[in-house]
């Protein structure tokens, strides 16, 4: 289940020493010293009022058989009522007070963490997925929220123990004692049940992760259950499987439910214990009836934080590894250095790979001696087997990864001396499933120019297919993209991504392009508008359509980080070499030849089955 | 009571009328349960209160002289022997609440998987399966904890805001006064809690998810955000989400630390103090009573403590309730006419003046004015720009969904006069997302046809190209697949859809074939399996595949919901420009190579 595949650890994860952790929080908590130290004395001031109410309440209790006057005791019932007012109040504010500390510094963190992983290298995202690092900016985050407050409220539960504990032993230390004897008894208990609540949820949640698999598998299956009318079959498989879960959960249940009244049984037998032992102390003479009184009414208030330390011990524990998660994703180290912070000025968009070597890990070399230059305004196809070195080429360029020997000159700049952010300006990049924000048309082709303005847009939008895309959309430019772009067809977000880049006019152009089936008429499209952009920049294409590798200036043709052919079409198919063969593999089915061929495929299934 | 295309026998069925009714009709199954639930509740509140009278006791024993201590003895026993029946009563108390919420939950869930199996194909069509998935687990679970531990909690709370209530007055019936007043003042101050918590809660949800599903696109997106260098403008708007999610955190923490059920507590504490200690000196109450009157007004502290968590739990649930009520009563329409025609398919398919529309409010029709005809045995391509209502046709003919004007004819019979089960059984789809279960290969592609033999499956793999695949991996066709298996690509996946295809062997072959080969030998196979499959039946293919499209019987062109031009792909050539387009350019880049070859 998604919920405890968070907890794995990532290669970036640290362990934090206890003193670096605690130097770390100490820098969060920094900006509110004031407020801190108010919540502490806010902590030390409800502890004393909440000892000092029972106290009085017992004093009034001896009133029971002294005698004094009403007034007097009535004077004192007052007193305890503002204590319990005051208490109230010192409480509320502490908590208020509380809760704004912690809303500022989880909000610090978030801000440092998400600052922390934009500036990540590209190689990080491609090594840690997506879903993990967002849960821990906002989920851990939230987890050390909780611990924060939980901490404080043990903290004060336990001043008010100690408090307690003070006055109880200078009434009488014996009777004092017996209940401090209990306590570790009900913590043996209390983690006695969290361990075995830890175990069969253990048990039960292997189980329940096949269940709630199954059980989605059923609902998803119902359409092509109903597609065969097979209902009755998925219904006694859902039937089954629901039941199991019934039964897992139930299990589970029995476990849990027995803690409390366990805990309630133990704290009974202590008030029973109390009531006698203290009751022939005060026989004697020994106590006032006030502080055996005292003493009854302190059992539950001395356990209670004891049950609550092991009820969420694992709870804090897992909050700490949380922020250590966290501080770990803020220190992983970026890859990519740069020797300076050049602005770019306007770029020709001239390439030239010099003797680079690269690799991602120490393992595998991906690019070695590599030497490739590209002119300004050509268009180079980059082809290969997976793996060949493609999209390395392609990622250098855009400087999302940090290549290991030789250099990579841009219009014969280093490429490190570029402040990067300025330097990607010129930069337009199309990945192969073109990622879209939420938002209009409009607001994701001007994402990298936010100065154009619609009237721009529209022209350009009308030179491809004239305009016949932005008339298949529901309200043209403005139509509402969806999440992720859901609510456009594949064919649609990559027309729109490569809008994006026709608006840019960037010096330099890389486009991995998409494997995904298109309708032709939307592919047509996509050609025309490929077509304005190669027209105006220099181009980096990882080539996958026939027609691509057919308009290239250049095609080269790579086979294990090396350069082995390059040509255009024509020249490198006459050639017969691994060109040839990749044709044969990749693009051949997409040919013309091709279709006329699959014609007699055709013929050939309505001849007897073979 | 809505109509229904398949029904599930032995499945309770709750009394829909509204939520309340139908969550407590669930509950109440579990009347022995419930009775346990309440009455432990009660019987742990009143062996709770049995302490401060057994201290009571143990008071008027010391104070008395000589000290009595065998009186002394028998209340401490009495404590023991109470409080260890209230914790037996107790356990068996939460785990009737447990098993309430368990059985609410499974039954709950059978009943919504019972009505969704009832629903029309148009329903599931219609509905996103992300959604439907949502409700049978998150929302059920909902339910679960609203019973245990939300009700549960509330209920045995409540019993001890009551006990001092019932106990009080038998000490003096003047001590009804304090009980009752918190006990007002306690639901008052809930009701004012809740009401000015719910908002900010919501708020507090909405503005988290608001932040994640920010910070999730910000994440996803990052090649882009980084491409067009707009680092500080994604930072700034999480930023502001961040802020407005710390605003309604601090909010909330203000409300619930205003919170004034805990304030109640000392006054009721120190109020019912003065009022005993002023009974006990007119004489009307023992010290003994004093003391267990204030040892009951202790007992508040259960219920101010647990307040605020049971009832947002509750109103948790009842959320989930009405979300999953809500997707049980929606009606489906469609009927299934069982009297209608049941006889063998030819496989003429007509469209005459066809329009259709998801519903009448919608600003355009999704089809207008289709009208065209295909023989039996024909194959069809569907061709258009996605949104130009390609799916949307196919799924008149099997009538997933039913025209709004117009006729969809098989064999010269509206689609509607046919008995519906008649009509689907032999009429395949295949469907753009191909679902296959966590099962083996060979009962996945034989899913249709439960009793299908070894021989049959296999034979039906190698029709359609899959033969090979399935024998390359390790178990052949006892491989799992899918969610909890092996996966496969989008070529082999078609191939066992059109594998379950040849073996449950249609008159109509409706194809939604979205899948692309990323190299030209599975390419060859995808054409080879889809030729064989449309074979002697009659196939509606929406396909991107230009080789498809060249070489079927007629090509229907569709723009924006009409049909733009529909013939041959030599008639095509000839009139159609936006037709031309996709094949001249191919010949455009083609040099050397001549025209597209004769038929």
């Amino acid at each position: 289940m998604a919920f405890f595949g968070n907890l794995d650890p990532e290669a970036y994860d640290r362990t934090y020493t206890d003193r670096e952790l605690v130097q770390r929080l100490v820098r969060y908590f920094g900006p509110h010293q004031r407020s801190l130290a108010i919540v502490l004395i806010g902590v030390a001031v409800t502890g004393a009022l909440e000892v000092i109410f029972p106290v009085t309440i017992a004093r009034v209790v001896n009133g029971l058989a002294e005698n004094p006057s009403l007034n007097f005791l009535l004077g004192l019932l007052g007193l305890v009522l503002v204590t319990g007012m005051l208490s109230w109040f010192v409480n509320y504010l502490r908590r208020r007070l509380t809760a704004r500390i912690i809303g500022d510094i989880v909000f610090a963190m978030r801000r440092d963490a998400f600052r922390a992983t934009v500036a990540h290298d590209l190689s990080f995202y491609d090594e840690y997925r997506s879903g993990r690092i967002v849960s821990r900016i906002t989920s851990d985050t939230a987890e050390f929220a909780s611990v924060t407050t939980l901490v404080i409220d043990t903290v004060s539960q336990f001043v008010v123990v100690i408090l307690l504990s003070t006055v109880l032993i200078a009434i009488e230390w014996r009777l004092a004692l017996a209940l401090l004897a209990m306590a570790p008894v009900v913590m043996l208990v209390a983690t006695g049940f969290r361990n075995l609540a830890r175990y069969v949820t253990r048990q039960g949640n292997r189980a329940m992760a096949n269940v709630n698999a199954s059980i989605q598998e059923t609902v998803a299956g119902i359409a092509v259950a109903k597609n065969f009318r097979q209902e009755a079959a998925v219904y006694a498989e859902f039937a089954d499987v629901n039941q199991q879960a019934y039964t897992i959960n139930v299990r589970r249940g029995f476990v849990l439910s027995n803690v409390f009244p366990a805990l309630n049984m133990i704290s009974g037998i202590a008030v029973a214990a109390l009531v006698y032992l203290g009751g022939r102390a005060a026989g004697i003479g020994l106590i006032t009836a006030g502080s055996w009184y005292l003493f009854i009414q302190s059992v539950d208030r001395f356990f209670f934080p004891f049950t609550f330390l092991a009820s969420f011990w694992s709870q804090m524990q897992a909050g700490l590894s949380a922020t250590e998660r966290v501080f770990a994703l803020i220190d992983a180290e970026s890859v990519v250095k740069q020797t300076a912070q050049n602005p770019a000025p306007p770029l020709r968009g001239e390439v030239e790979f010099d003797h680079l070597d690269f690799r991602y890990s120490d393992q595998e070399t991906v690019l070695t001696d590599f030497s490739l230059h590209i002119r300004p305004g050509e268009t180079v196809a980059l082809v290969g087997h997976t793996g060949a070195g493609k999209s390395s080429v392609a990622k250098l360029i855009a400087r999302f990864y940090e290549f290991q020997g030789g250099t990579l000159r841009i219009d014969g700049h280093d490429i490190r001396t570029f402040d990067l952010r300025d330097y990607r300006r010129h930069l337009g990049i199309v990945s192969q499933a073109p990622f879209l924000f939420a938002g209009t048309v409009a607001d994701n082709i001007r994402y990298a120019q936010a100065e154009v303005t619609d009237a721009e847009i529209e022209t350009l939008a009308r030179k491809i297919g004239r305009g016949d895309w932005l008339a298949t959309l529901p309200d043209g430019l403005a139509t509402d993209v969806g999440e992720r772009g859901g609510r456009l067809s594949m064919g649609q977000r990559q027309l729109v991504a490569l809008m994006r880049v026709l608006v840019q006019r960037p010096a330099i152009f890389i486009l991995d392009e998409a494997t995904a089936s298109i309708d032709p008429f939307t592919e047509e499209q996509i050609q025309e508008a490929l077509d304005l952009i190669l027209g105006q920049s220099t181009a980096i294409v990882i080539a996958h359509r026939l027609s691509t590798v057919r308009t290239a200036d250049r095609i080269i043709v790579l086979r294990q980080g090396r350069i082995i052919e390059e040509g255009t079409h024509e020249t490198l198919l006459a050639q017969g070499g691994h060109y040839a063969e990749l044709y044969n593999t990749y693009f051949r089915h997409q040919s013309l030849e091709a279709i006329s061929e699959y014609g007699k495929l055709r013929a050939g299934a309505a001849a007897p089955a073979d | 009571m809505a109509a229904t295309e398949f029904e599930v026998t032995g499945v309770f069925r709750g009394d829909r009328r509204s939520v309340g009714r139908w969550v407590w009709s669930h509950a109440w199954r579990q009347k022995w349960q419930l009775f346990w639930l309440f009455s432990g509740a009660l019987a742990n509140a009143a062996f709770a209160a049995a302490v401060p009278l057994y201290v009571g006791q143990a008071f008027n024993a010391i104070l008395a002289s000589p000290p009595d201590y065998a009186r002394l003895g028998g209340a401490a026993l009495g404590i023991v022997i109470t409080q260890v029946i209230r914790s037996a009563w107790q356990m068996g108390r939460n785990f009737g609440a447990e098993v309430i919420g368990q059985r609410l939950e499974r039954d709950v869930r059978a009943e919504l998987y019972a009505s969704l199996l009832g629903k029309s194909m148009t329903f599931h069509a219609l509905r996103p399966v992300g959604e439907v998935m949502a409700r049978a687990t998150n929302d059920v679970r909902e339910m679960n904890l609203m019973l245990n531990p939300g009700i549960n909690l509330i209920v045995g709370s409540g019993m001890f805001v009551v006990m001092p209530l019932l106990i009080g007055p038998t000490l003096h019936p003047s001590l009804v006064l304090v009980p009752l007043l918190f006990m007002i003042g306690y639901f008052l101050a809930l009701q004012r809690l809740l009401r000015e918590l719910t908002p900010i809660t919501q708020q507090a949800r909405q503005s988290f998810g608001v932040m994640n599903a920010g910070l999730a696109e910000a994440i996803e997106g990052i090649e882009v955000v980084k491409g067009a260098a707009r680092e500080p403008e994604e930072a700034a708007k999480f930023e502001q989400n961040a802020a407005t999610y710390r605003e309604a955190y601090v909010r909330q923490g203000a409300a619930e630390s205003r919170s004034l059920t805990l304030l109640l507590l000392p006054v009721a504490l120190t109020v019912g103090f003065a009022h005993a200690l002023l009974l006990y000196r007119a004489g009307l109450l023992d010290a003994g009573q004093v003391v267990t009157f204030n040892s009951l007004l202790w007992l508040y502290g259960f219920p101010a403590f647990v307040s605020i968590f049971a009832y947002s739990q509750v109103s948790l649930g009842m959320a989930g309730a009405r979300r999953i009520l809500e997707l049980i009563t929606t009606e489906t329409e469609l009927d299934h006419n069982p009297s209608g025609r049941s006889t063998p398919i030819e496989g003429a398919i007509e469209f005459a003046g066809v329009a259709f529309s998801y519903n009448a409010a919608a600003r355009a029709p999704v089809l207008q004015d289709i009208s065209f005809s295909v023989k039996p045995g024909q194959t069809v391509a569907i061709v258009g720009q996605t949104g130009a209502g390609k799916t949307t046709l196919a799924r008149l003919v099997s009538r997933i969904y039913d025209v709004t004007a117009g006729q969809v004819r098989i064999d010269g019979v509206d689609v509607r006069a046919w008995n519906l089960a008649a009509l689907r059984q032999q009429i395949s789809i295949i469907e753009q997302d191909l679902f296959l279960f966590s099962r083996t290969i060979a009962e996945n592609i034989a899913f249709g046809r439960p009793g299908a033999t070894t021989e049959e499956i296999e034979s039906a793999a190698q029709a359609a190209q899959a033969h090979d695949f399935i024998l390359a991996f390790k178990d052949g066709y006892q491989t799992v697949v899918g969610e909890r298996g092996v996966t496969l690509s989008g070529g082999q996946r078609q191939r066992l859809a059109l594998a379950r295809a040849f073996l449950t062997n249609p008159r109509i072959l409706i194809l939604d074939d979205s899948t692309s080969a990323i190299d030209s030998a599975t390419e060859d196979q995808i054409q080879k399996a889809i030729f064989r499959a449309a074979q002697g039946r009659t196939t509606l293919l929406i396909t991107h595949r230009l080789s498809q499209i060249r070489w079927a019987d007629q090509i229907v062109v569709l723009r924006q919901g009409r049909i733009a031009a529909v013939g041959s792909h030599d008639e095509l050539l000839a009139k159609s420009s936006a037709y031309q387009a996709i094949f001249a350019r191919q010949e455009r880049r083609k040099l050397g190579v001549g025209a597209v070859g004769p038929d």
